[in-house]
């Protein structure tokens, strides 16, 4: 793995010694580390693009470790979290676990476990970046619509006819044809069922947003 | 006639120069007597003196004290009497040996011993403990038979007269105050004896004294342990998480430079610079751990100058963690240059403690989003420090105010109610006072005042 490949570790913790010596073992695992003393630190240095996950402490002067997830999802960033804790402090890592962290790991935290953790929280945060480059590639596609291909859009991947959408939307079976194969030139699908997924995603932005 | 005359005349002549020879010695006795009585008088005279001032000293004196004035009452005693030894004995507890606490010896005697066991003097130590006197100017006057352990005893350590008072407290006799000679023989006035036995009272009750207030001060020791470990159980997570964070970083080290030394890249200066940080985080580990076990242990007083601001931010160190869990921000406002205190530093560490433990409990309550616990150093006065703590938590119940310092008294659901109680008894001991009071602003504020040290300014 070269260097410029090598996923990056944020370590969140305001501990300088934890902070070091966890960067160091991450290293020695074939990772890029970096430090940061306090949420307020991390959150001043321009978002990265490239593969990496999050070491979080959860307990901090200012603002916490959950203050930090909670910020990122806000901001719509896609960042996978591996939080570690020298409390087992039942309602935190619940809270942590719905809010989609990899992991909750309690100090002192053992070599193996913390880089499986880290290993599947840069897998899950490139996993998560590549869906939300996709969304927002079929939200553009939708965005390129008419209002009239809208229509038909929404009522051909329910499965309708031709016939039947053009006696819904009021418009002649020809002319659904027409906006039906723009539609498919548009949203680059190959066939009905990949019209259907694409949809499918975008419901799920719709959801989402 | 003229035999007869002459007769006469030298008679006369005798009787005449007899009787002024004789009013000589007796003006001579006479003058004799009266400066024996004078010497009698003086020195009688020298002894109430010495006796009134001793009474005096002994009702006003402090504990730390004692040892010192008894010493030197017995050396001015024996030195205004010429007396060879004076001690003071104090009975053990099972009643088999005297043990000597306080001695005397004149220059160029021998030592006392340290302690005498009763059946070595059964005699004197029998009509003692009856609360008698003892009194014999040559050993023979010891009687036979009864005393002769005693006899033998006196004969082996050279003592040759001896005076003995018994020290009675309350009815019971606790020791004995004896003067002896130990070159020669010697007779002592009844009114030296009978004066004796105030100077025994005056001794054993300052002693009696002495016993209770130590037996007070170990029992506010004991308490104040009690309180320092329930404080401590209190802050067993956020201490829990001072040990942990060395802990992970020693794992972590380790882990890497074994990673490193398997792999092809071990690099030498880097294990070493690993190794170098796992024994600092180490001794960091060992550093916690030694100042739990320092808070923790049960001392004695020891009394010396401190720095109150660097006690204050001893604490805020101790609490640190505690603190971020709780979401409490702690502001040092230490006013420089403070002259510095004279206390014992566990106490007053726990004293500080306990009251910033009370304001995180405090706020606990609080709904306030911004929760600051402010612990503040400030002169008071002249010679006075004053250490606050100021919460911005629920307050004081007006009504509880005038309650919290009273022992068993607690507002909160697994508050023994006893450390507000001990942490004033602290302050007290120390010469200081402890209040409470709410802040206009809301929260409480609980500070208390230390005497600086005299002569520092």
């Amino acid at each position: 793995m070269t260097a410029a490949s090598a996923p990056l570790v944020f370590v969140v913790d305001d501990d300088a010694s934890v902070r070091k010596s966890l960067g160091r073992l991450i290293k020695t695992a074939g990772y890029e580390a970096e430090g940061f003393a306090s949420v307020g630190e991390f959150l001043a240095r321009r978002p990265y693009d490239g593969p990496c996950c999050l070491v979080l402490d959860v307990r901090m002067p200012g603002l916490t470790g959950l203050d930090l997830q909670e910020a990122l999802r806000a901001a719509g960033q896609r960042l996978s979290i591996v939080f570690i804790t020298g409390y087992r402090d039942v309602p935190v890592s619940v809270k942590a676990m719905k809010g989609g962290a990899v992991d909750f790991l309690t100090k002192p935290v053992d070599e193996a476990v913390l880089l499986a953790a880290i290993r599947q929280a840069v897998a899950r945060t490139q996993a998560d970046r590549r869906q939300l480059a996709r969304l927002i590639e079929v939200q553009a596609r939708i965005k390129t619509l008419t209002p009239r291909e809208a229509g038909v859009f929404a009522l051909v991947v329910t499965g309708m006819l031709n016939k039947q959408i053009g006696a819904a939307l009021g418009i002649g079976e020809k002319t659904v044809k027409v906006h039906r194969a723009r539609v498919m030139e548009k949203m680059r699908a190959g066939s009905l069922a990949e019209l259907v997924r694409l949809a499918g995603e975008a419901s799920v932005i719709a959801a989402g947003s | 006639m003229s035999g007869d005359w002459v007769v006469w005349q030298v008679a006369v002549g005798a009787v005449f120069i007899l009787s002024l020879l004789l009013l000589a010695i007796g003006l001579i006795l006479e003058r004799a007597w009266r400066r024996r009585a004078e010497v009698l008088l003086g020195e009688r005279l020298r002894f109430e003196t010495l006796l009134s001032e001793q009474v005096a000293t002994f009702s006003r004196i402090s504990t730390a004290d004692v040892d010192r004035e008894i010493h030197r009452a017995l050396r001015r005693i024996a030195d205004l009497l010429a007396v060879d030894w004076g001690n003071l004995t104090e009975y053990s507890d099972d009643s088999r040996t005297a043990r000597v606490t306080h001695w005397w010896v004149a220059d160029g005697v021998g030592p006392q011993p340290e302690a005498i066991g009763f059946e070595e003097i059964p005699w004197v130590v029998t009509r003692l403990r009856r609360g008698e006197l003892v009194r014999f100017s040559r050993i023979e006057e010891l009687p036979e038979g009864d005393a002769t352990v005693d006899r033998e005893t006196y004969r082996r350590l050279g003592v040759k007269s001896q005076v003995a008072v018994p020290l009675t407290v309350e009815g019971a006799v606790v020791g004995a105050l004896a003067f002896s000679t130990v070159g020669t023989e010697r007779a002592w006035r009844d009114e030296f004896v009978q004066r004796l036995h105030l100077l025994g009272d005056v001794f054993a009750h300052t002693l009696s004294r002495r016993r209770s207030e130590m037996e007070g001060q170990r029992l506010r020791q004991d308490l104040a342990h009690v309180g320092r470990v329930s404080t401590m159980g209190e802050l067993t997570a956020s201490l829990a998480h001072e040990l942990n964070q060395p802990l992970t970083a020693i794992l972590s080290n380790a882990q890497a430079a074994q990673r490193l030394l398997v792999s092809d890249k071990a690099d030498l200066a880097e294990i070493r610079e690993i190794l170098g940080d796992i024994v600092e985080d180490d001794k960091r580990a060992g550093e916690v751990i030694h100042r739990l076990r320092g808070f923790l242990k049960k001392s004695n007083t020891e009394l010396a100058a401190l720095d109150i601001g660097e006690l204050v931010g001893q604490v805020a160190r101790l609490v640190s963690s505690d603190a971020i869990i709780r979401n409490v921000a702690i502001r040092l406002d230490l006013a420089p240059g403070l002259p510095p205190v004279c206390g014992d530093r566990v106490q007053l560490l726990q004293v500080i403690l306990n009251l910033l433990m009370n304001g995180l409990d405090a706020m606990r309550e609080s709904g306030e989003v911004e929760r600051t616990l402010v612990l503040r150093t400030e002169s008071g006065g002249p010679a006075i420090v004053v250490v606050a703590v100021e919460d911005s938590g629920v307050g004081i119940d007006e009504a509880d105010l005038d309650h919290v310092f009273h022992a068993f008294y607690t507002t909160k659901p697994d508050g023994l109610g006893m450390g507000l109680a001990i942490a004033r008894s602290i302050v007290e001991a120390h010469g200081g006072h402890l209040e409470a009071r709410n802040n206009p602003a809301g929260g409480a504020t609980f500070s208390f005042t230390l005497p600086v040290i005299k002569g520092t300014p």
